[in-house]
């Protein structure tokens, strides 16, 4: 059954009165929690997305009410009114600028908020089970270019062609969000507009699952540094990056439990937060090969999680960072984050990856280059800063300790795609702009340049 | 030129015709008492060149340009300039030079020539050299050069992967990775749809490097010659001082059109009789880090405000009455090359004894 947001509101309020309440003869909330320390992914199957009310899940059809999910959006002031299409593998259309790709996702009620510290009190994520729409996405199309200095278009969802083998995000069946915002709001103000529409509407379609039995369910073994289940195993740890101060964040901007990462410093997390909801893309980021869709689906701590489960691996943890603003900021950083990683998580080995653009990959080359000199091995994923492609240009570090490195490509691959009936944009100009034909750089087909580990683009050096 | 492809040939019932170029060794005429004799042009293969023909079915070697090392490598021009006339009258699918193992005259003409012929007669080039030949380094980025080792006796295999690469790339079809094709890298990047996620290829990185085992980074580390420290400034206070920056500040309208990302331009900008920039006459072109603060006040990136205090107060001679600005935004090296070294002859020309970097 459809819930609005009223009523989701309701079921988090009965949960923050149950966790109050101060009862010395029922189950406590702490010991609840204690119970529910590992993340279940009740996962349903979408094969189909469809327009109908109310919204609800048939099968394995999805139905989306529009009139329903447009009361939603238009309860955030800033929205004067919303569009919604829907688009399927395969078939020849186009939608963009897109801004960000969510996987629909509900909270079981009683297992926390959706998107803590956004939609609701930032409670702990990763705790209990969450409902999986697999197979569905909500994708939001900006009414703004992303940054002209890299391109007009923004980022496109291209859903036939060429470009689909390149990018997961061909392979969905999207919901497409074009909310309008109310004119004379300031950029920011408007891209945290688009972030929690997308979310409300991710998390109002997944809550349509709650009812109903999961296809499959999936529960994540435990991990942290004192599990005892994995002795004798390496020791392996992730550090990510999740901002860059290449850009000072807004004082409201969603990022990390809602906060903005102002003046944090490198923080633990349990792998199962990233999955569920704790963090973000920032606002300025959707050029930058970062969607909601790949935390939730997060590639690394996935495949970290899968060798844990073969006991291939003793999977101890991950720290979140930031990539600094110059170089004191940086060392804080790099030093915090390695620091954690040696005595907190006492890892033998870490993989880390990068946010945004070129600077970071200095923080990540230097907070790698310290963990080496603990004795932590390292691998670091890097994005594709070579535009001459030419070898010489391709790292924006020399650090000898630094010589496990994962290169992902896209600066030399252009599409060209056709003029297509069927564009999805916010606007006519947009609209024109994303007719074709034209020819495409890969890194403006979203997913394909993608930084959260799951592009398969790679520069290959001959 | 527009020749006939391989395949429309091949369909014709023609063979591949090959040119190929060897020294006055490989050319069976004699050793080093023989470096000094020009370019002779022969008819049919000579020496390895029959190799080549043998592994190239239906392939003839139809010319075969001697020539010594000494010659070779005194008249450079002239000897290519040669090679192109006769090639431009006769028709030829292929062109090989080599292999030339570690002789480094031989790899330097071979490496020249064949440049030449790929660039100015589109004809594919194939060559051959060992790791150490210094003709790799010149040529390595425009040439497919067979890793041919040190070991002569070794020429059979070495001509066997020359004609196999020069089959593919007169049929245009894709060539593979340096290490399956037995070429050396040539130092340029390519994008390939992999397999595995990126997330895999890192983890399992990781764990083959834990074990101890040899892993291959898929970027190589890169060095770069280390810039000497100049010798400071004798005197700061009798010294013309200049401010550039890479942090895209320009006049409103960006008159050089000083691009965002990538910049291929620099633009040089008066300041004279100014002791401060203001705002509403600057914008910045650049994509990379938060400009709000420099759009706020260009003072913070060009410090003009206070390099003109340190002027009045004798710290230094003079200031510049120009600064220059480009964009040094994901700018590949191969451009930041030409951006320097027209900024160093500019103010060369200029007489600025010293320069203050702004980045961002």
């Amino acid at each position: 059954m459809f819930r609005t947001a009223a009523s989701v509101d309701k079921v988090l309020r009965q949960g923050i009165r149950f966790r109050q309440r101060r009862d010395p003869f029922s189950v406590g909330w702490a010991e609840r929690e204690e119970e529910l320390m590992q993340l279940t992914l009740a996962n349903h199957p979408i094969t189909d997305l469809q327009f109908g009310s109310p919204t609800r899940l048939e099968g394995t059809v999805l139905i989306a009410d529009p009139a329903e999910l447009r009361r939603l959006v238009l309860t955030d002031g800033s929205i004067i009114g919303v569009d919604f299409d829907i688009v399927r593998p395969g078939e020849p259309c186009r939608a963009g600028p897109v801004f960000d790709i969510i996987e629909p996702r509900a909270k079981e009620p009683g297992a926390g908020t959706d998107f803590p510290g956004i939609l609701g009190a930032p409670f702990t994520a990763g705790l209990g089970t969450t409902h999986v729409l697999r197979g569905a996405a909500v994708s939001v199309l900006a009414e703004i270019s992303p940054d002209l200095t890299r391109s007009a278009t923004g980022r496109v969802l291209e859903m036939s062609g060429a470009p689909i083998e390149a990018s997961d995000y061909a392979a969905l069946r999207h919901l497409i969000v074009i909310p309008h915002t109310k004119a004379g709001l300031a950029r920011q103000a408007i891209e945290k507009v688009y972030r929690v529409a997308g979310l409300r509407v991710a998390v109002a379609l997944a809550q349509s699952a709650l009812n109903h039995l999961a296809a499959e369910q999936n529960t994540f073994q435990s991990v942290g540094p004192g599990e005892s289940s994995h002795e004798g195993l390496p020791r392996v740890a992730y550090i990510g990056q999740i901002f860059s101060r290449q850009r000072k964040p807004a004082v409201d901007e969603p990022i990390l439990y809602g906060a903005n990462t102002d003046g944090m410093l490198p923080i633990m997390l349990h792998p199962d937060e990233w999955l569920d909801g704790a963090v973000v893309p920032s606002l300025h980021s959707w050029f930058g090969g970062t969607e909601t869709y790949f935390y939730q689906n997060h590639p690394i701590i996935l495949d970290l999680y899968r060798r844990h489960h073969a006991r291939e691996i003793n999977f101890v943890g991950t720290i979140a960072t930031i990539a600094g603003s110059d170089n004191f900021d940086r060392d804080r950083h790099c030093r915090a984050a390695a620091n954690l990683v040696k005595w907190n998580l006492q890892a033998d080995g870490a993989v880390l990856s990068k946010y945004g653009g070129g600077l970071p990959h200095a923080d990540l080359a230097e907070t790698a280059r310290l963990l080496e000199n603990m004795g932590i091995r390292t691998a670091v994923m890097v994005s594709d800063v070579s535009r001459d492609r030419r070898v010489e240009s391709a790292l924006l570090f020399n650090v000898p300790e630094v010589d496990a490195i994962v290169y992902n490509g896209g600066n030399g691959t252009k599409w060209q795609v056709p003029r297509l009936d069927r564009i999805i944009a916010a606007t006519p100009e947009f609209t024109e702009l994303l007719a074709g034909p034209m020819t495409i750089d890969a890194a403006n087909i979203v997913g394909v340049t993608n930084q959260q580990g799951a592009s398969r683009m790679r520069a290959i050096v001959y | 030129m527009l020749r006939p492809s391989v395949t429309y040939r091949v369909y014709l019932g023609v063979n591949m015709q090959i040119a190929h170029y060897l020294n006055q060794f490989f050319g069976g005429v004699g050793a080093e008492e023989h470096a000094a004799m020009g370019l002779e042009i022969r008819d049919g293969a000579v020496g390895p060149g029959k190799v080549l023909e043998s592994s190239l079915d239906g392939a003839r070697v139809a010319l075969t340009f001697v020539c010594g090392d000494n010659y070779a490598v005194e008249r450079q021009d002239e000897l290519t300039a040669a090679v192109l006339k006769k090639l431009r009258e006769v028709n030829v699918d292929l062109f090989f030079a080599g292999p030339c193992f570690d002789a480094g005259r031989y790899g330097m003409a071979a490496g020249a020539i064949g440049r030449a012929v790929q660039a100015e007669l589109g004809i594919p080039v194939v060559t051959a050299m060992s790791e150490e030949n210094p003709g790799v380094d010149l040529y390595r980025d425009s040439l497919y050069i067979i890793d041919s080792g040190t070991n002569v006796t070794k020429l059979r295999d070495v001509v066997a992967k020359m004609a196999a690469l020069g089959k593919k790339l007169s049929a245009s079809e894709p060539i593979g990775l340096p290490a399956e094709e037995g070429y050396l890298r040539r130092g340029w990047l390519r994008d390939q749809l992999v397999e595995k996620k990126a997330a895999i290829r890192l983890v399992d990185m990781l764990l083959t490097k834990m074990k101890g085992e040899a892993f291959e980074s898929e970027m190589p580390a890169t060095s770069f010659a280390p810039v000497p420290i100049p010798a400071a400034v004798s005197d700061l206070s009798k010294a013309k001082v200049m401010l550039i920056t890479d942090g895209g500040l320009v006049p409103k309208g960006n008159p050089d059109r000083i691009e965002g990302t990538a910049a291929t331009r620099w633009g040089s900008y008066n300041v004279e009789g100014r002791d401060d920039l203001r705002a509403e006459d600057y914008e910045v072109s650049h994509g990379g880090y938060d400009t709000r603060f420099v759009q706020e006040d260009p003072d913070r990136l060009v410090p003009l405000d206070a390099m003109r205090e340190m002027e009045k107060n004798g710290i230094i001679g003079k200031l510049h009455n120009e600064f220059i600005s480009t964009c040094g935004r994901s700018n590949p090296l191969s451009n930041t090359r030409r951006l320097g070294r027209e900024i160093a002859e500019k103010i060369k020309r200029d007489g600025v004894d010293a320069v203050i970097l702004t980045s961002t």
